[in-house]
């Protein structure tokens, strides 16, 4: 990457934030906007600051909520893909099931699944799981189904077994398709955190947190609060990317990184 | 207090659509002599606390006034003063606690008539199950995460001399099926929408601490509230609609059961059952009047109770002239 | 089996449908040679490479390859397509160790036999590289590397150099011929190039459709090393001539 590419990567971003906060600020001021309606932006910024104390715990259990879910659904998507894909008969079965799953409105699963598990951090585990697995299934699969045809079949020339062609050729072959599942799902993964927090939560949540703001008429509290459940979003969004970038080198470099080389090369001639 | 908090915001859009439909239906001949007004429910979606504004409209009691009144719903609860301060809506259902938020927060509305006149706020429990104010330590009591229910638990601790820390508050959207399956212990409500639920649910009363037993103070609950601009500019439509409220609320206490008809057939996929409004109206309609059988009056005393019982648990920060919150003068 | 012959095939044969793709073949193979096979699209040479890889079974017939009878069996040569195949998530050394790779793990010896290729054969300086730094020229030099690399002594490399331009091409048939000598193994090569046929080998075997089977098995004794005087020698255009004429006939009949 180029010098200029990256400071363009990293000031881009900020200047369309700032952007967008000018913007805010400019409709709340020019448009005489109340206080109770719709705060300024460094009043909902203030709101989140000032009561850090009480929201730092509530944040945690969300990140919580989402992490924990979002591993259940990563891992779970990515074993069904390959189920999928390795058993067509599945295909036919699992497939109308998986879409049906995504039909449901998440809002309806919520109130039940907190009958059944409780109000802590289960239910919201589950909603998380829910929204997160199918984007990965269907990256997975999609990533699985176009393998190379050709390069399947000159592992089998080699004499490589299921196993290995699966490990060494379609896992990495269907890994940048697994990512873009995986960013889909880290977008979603919070607003499933909140809508469980939503339908039941012992003691208190972010998301209760902003409903008590809300009947307070605190606008300054209520935008804050989505500000932080946002900023979790793409915090753990920007996550997934730097493990993506980890992860497929090759995308980006023309060569593996020194610590990715293996042993030191011995260069013998013969 | 009202059940399905989530399925009803999804149901709220439905029944919004729903009630333009209904309401136009019989309005729409006349509809251009008429003064249109729109009012906004407290909750969103319609319960049978709606029952006045459905019988005035189904009745003609509105038209009669020369109104044409449409019914919104708001997207969650405790945002129908904004939805006032920004136009969306003309006259508003609101609880006085979110009255008393909304002085404080410096929106310009205004209370302009009671809807009831007594604190029918308390704790249930299944029947059969012992509650006491001494035996709440160690419990989880199920709130809605209101400004009212969050206003009145405190005094409920005060009243059994607990800390807030002696009990788990859970919050959710339907308190019903958590009580039938002892998730949770207690449910706080009013008696008008609590009784006829576990009813329901379980076939017989359930059991509650209900107003000062309860140690909340005797404030009435709901009121009809509309923004200082409106009661300046639009005095004619607030006064006409309380007019055709109160003709539609004598109605609805002396025909029960074609109140409720009206109800169910305006808004018939509610979620409620005919069993459920039939009890909750009949539970309603005494709570309307004062000791004088007098409807819509507020006093000085109701609001500097509330703004002192509220200020003591540091939902708001003072305690301003009664005056700041309500006015008399559109009464019929 | 003649002591010289690595490959020995005996009435081989293979049916699709109704369609026969190759006719009872018997064909020997000298160890060490290069053997270019030519004709038309349908002539049964991809069947052939797909049997002698072990991918599909042969109807009839015997194969005997170093005196091991290896139908239907996957893992005894070295196979190489006009696809480079290389995996971009592995570098060039990644890339030529990955028969060892898909066969278990790569050991120390595997990474120094291909450092040494890599190495002798001009791609040291790209060990670390991922092949989308590569030019097809070189991503081709690499696929070769990890088919020596599999250490069998029958390559099958089927029109390797079909997609490369005339100059990389022409760079490319003299780099192989290197590397065939150096490492003294034997090809059989499918082009649809006859002028790339007879530059390379030591034997050209002229294919017909309908059904598949052997028209032409010609020696070509060009001197080596090959050159571009070569290309434009008499008894090079001699032999040009045969075969395309051999071609030539096929298609007209």
């Amino acid at each position: 990457m180029t010098k200029k590419k990256l400071l363009l990567n990293i000031f881009g971003p900020i200047l369309s934030v700032v952007v967008l906060l000018g913007l805010w600020q400019a409709i709340v001021v020019w448009g005489n906007v109340a206080p109770y309606i719709a705060p300024k932006p460094w009043d909902a910024i203030r709101a989140v600051t000032s009561n850090w104390s009480t929201l730092a715990p509530l944040t945690w259990w969300t990140i919580k909520e989402t992490i924990y879910g979002y591993l259940v659904g990563a891992f779970l998507g990515a074993f069904l893909g390959v189920v999928l894909n390795k058993i067509p008969l599945m295909q036919r079965v699992l497939y109308p099931l998986l879409i049906l799953t995504q039909a449901i409105p998440i809002i309806a699963l919520a109130p039940p699944l907190v009958m059944i598990l409780g109000f802590g951090v289960m239910p919201k585990v589950v909603i998380v799981a829910w929204i997160v697995f199918f984007p990965v299934t269907v990256s997975v699969l999609d990533g699985l189904n176009h393998v190379d045809k050709d390069l399947m079949t000159l592992a089998k020339v080699f004499g490589a077994n299921s196993m290995r062609r699966f490990v060494v050729l379609e896992m990495p072959a269907a890994i940048t398709q697994l990512f873009s599942g995986l960013k889909i799902g880290a977008t979603y993964a919070v607003t499933g955190a909140i809508i469980g927090e939503l339908a039941a939560s012992s003691g208190s949540s972010l998301a209760l947190y902003q409903r008590s703001a809300s009947g307070s008429l605190d606008a300054a509290g209520v935008y804050g609060t989505t500000l932080l459940m946002t900023a979790i979003g793409i915090i753990w969004f920007l996550l997934v990317v730097g493990a993506e970038y980890l992860a497929t080198p090759w995308q980006r470099r023309s060569t593996a990184r020194q610590w990715r080389r293996g042993a030191k090369p011995v260069l013998t001639n013969n | 207090m009202k059940r399905n908090f989530l399925s009803i915001s999804v149901a709220g859009a439905v029944m919004a659509l729903s009630s333009i439909t209904v309401l136009s239906a019989s309005t729409l001949a006349s509809a251009s002599t008429l003064t249109a007004v729109k009012f906004v429910y407290d909750f969103p979606g319609p319960d049978m606390e709606i029952i006045p504004v459905v019988v005035a409209e189904k009745e003609g009691f509105f038209k009669a006034n020369g109104l044409n009144v449409s019914v919104e719903f708001p997207p969650s609860t405790s945002s129908t003063t904004q939805l006032l301060t920004t136009g969306s809506g003309d006259i508003g259902f609101i609880t006085t606690s979110d009255m008393a938020v909304a002085v404080e927060a410096k929106a310009p509305v205004i209370s302009v008539a009671n809807y009831s006149m007594t604190n029918n706020w308390g704790l249930f429990a299944k029947p059969g199950s012992t509650l006491t104010l001494a035996g709440l330590k160690g419990k989880k009591i199920f709130s809605w995460g209101d400004t009212w229910t969050n206003a009145m638990i405190p005094f409920v601790l005060k009243k059994a001399h607990l800390k807030a820390s002696d009990i788990t508050i859970v919050t959710g959207s339907n308190d019903t099926p958590l009580l039938m399956k002892g998730t949770i212990d207690f449910t706080t409500s009013t008696t008008n929408y609590a009784i006829p639920g576990i009813t329901e649910a379980t076939k017989s009363a359930p059991v509650g601490i209900v107003g000062a037993a309860a140690g909340v103070p005797n404030v009435p609950v709901w009121v009809y509230a509309v923004t200082h601009n409106y009661a300046n500019q639009h005095g004619k439509n607030v006064r006409g609609f309380l007019k055709a409220i109160k003709a539609a609320t004598i109605w609805a206490s002396q025909h029960k059961a074609k109140a409720v008809a009206d109800f169910m057939a305006a808004y018939p996929k509610s979620g409620y059952s005919k069993f459920y409004s039939t009890k909750g109206w009949a539970l309603t309609v005494p709570l309307l009047t004062n000791a004088a059988g007098k409807y819509f009056v507020q006093t000085n005393k109701q609001w500097t109770t509330l703004a002192t019982a509220l200020k003591s648990v540091n939902l708001i920060k003072s305690v301003p002239a009664p005056s700041t919150y309500y006015t008399n003068k559109f009464l019929p | 089996m003649s002591s010289s012959s690595i490959l020995e095939l005996r009435g081989i044969s293979k049916t699709f449908a109704s369609t026969t793709a190759l006719s009872p073949l018997d064909l020997d193979i000298e160890r060490g040679s290069f053997v270019s096979i030519v004709g038309p699209s349908g002539c049964g040479k991809s069947t052939l490479f797909n049997i002698l890889s072990g991918l599909i079974q042969p109807d009839n017939g015997s194969i005997s390859l170093e005196d091991q009878n290896v139908i239907g069996a996957t893992g005894h040569v070295g196979y190489m397509l006009q696809k480079d195949l290389l995996v971009p998530w592995r570098t060039v050394l990644g890339n030529i160790t990955l028969g060892a790779r898909l066969k278990g793990k790569v050991g120390p010896e595997d990474k120094e036999q291909a450092m040494g290729f890599a190495q002798k054969y001009g791609l040291g300086e790209f060990l670390h590289h991922y092949p989308s730094a590569l030019s097809g020229g070189m991503r081709q030099r690499v696929a070769l590397m990890r088919t020596l690399a599999t250490n069998h002594q029958l390559l099958l490399l089927d029109e390797p150099f079909g997609a490369l331009d005339a100059q990389t091409r022409f760079e490319m048939q003299q780099w192989l011929l290197q590397v065939w000598r150096d490492t003294q193994r034997t090809v059989l090569f499918i082009t649809h190039d006859v002028d790339e046929a007879v530059f390379l080998s030591d034997r050209v075997l002229v294919m017909s459709p309908r059904p598949g089977r052997v028209v032409d098995d010609l020696r070509v004794d060009l001197p080596r090393p090959r050159t571009l005087d070569t290309l434009v020698s008499p008894a090079f255009t001699d032999l040009k001539s045969r075969v395309l004429h051999q071609l030539h006939r096929e298609r007209g009949a």
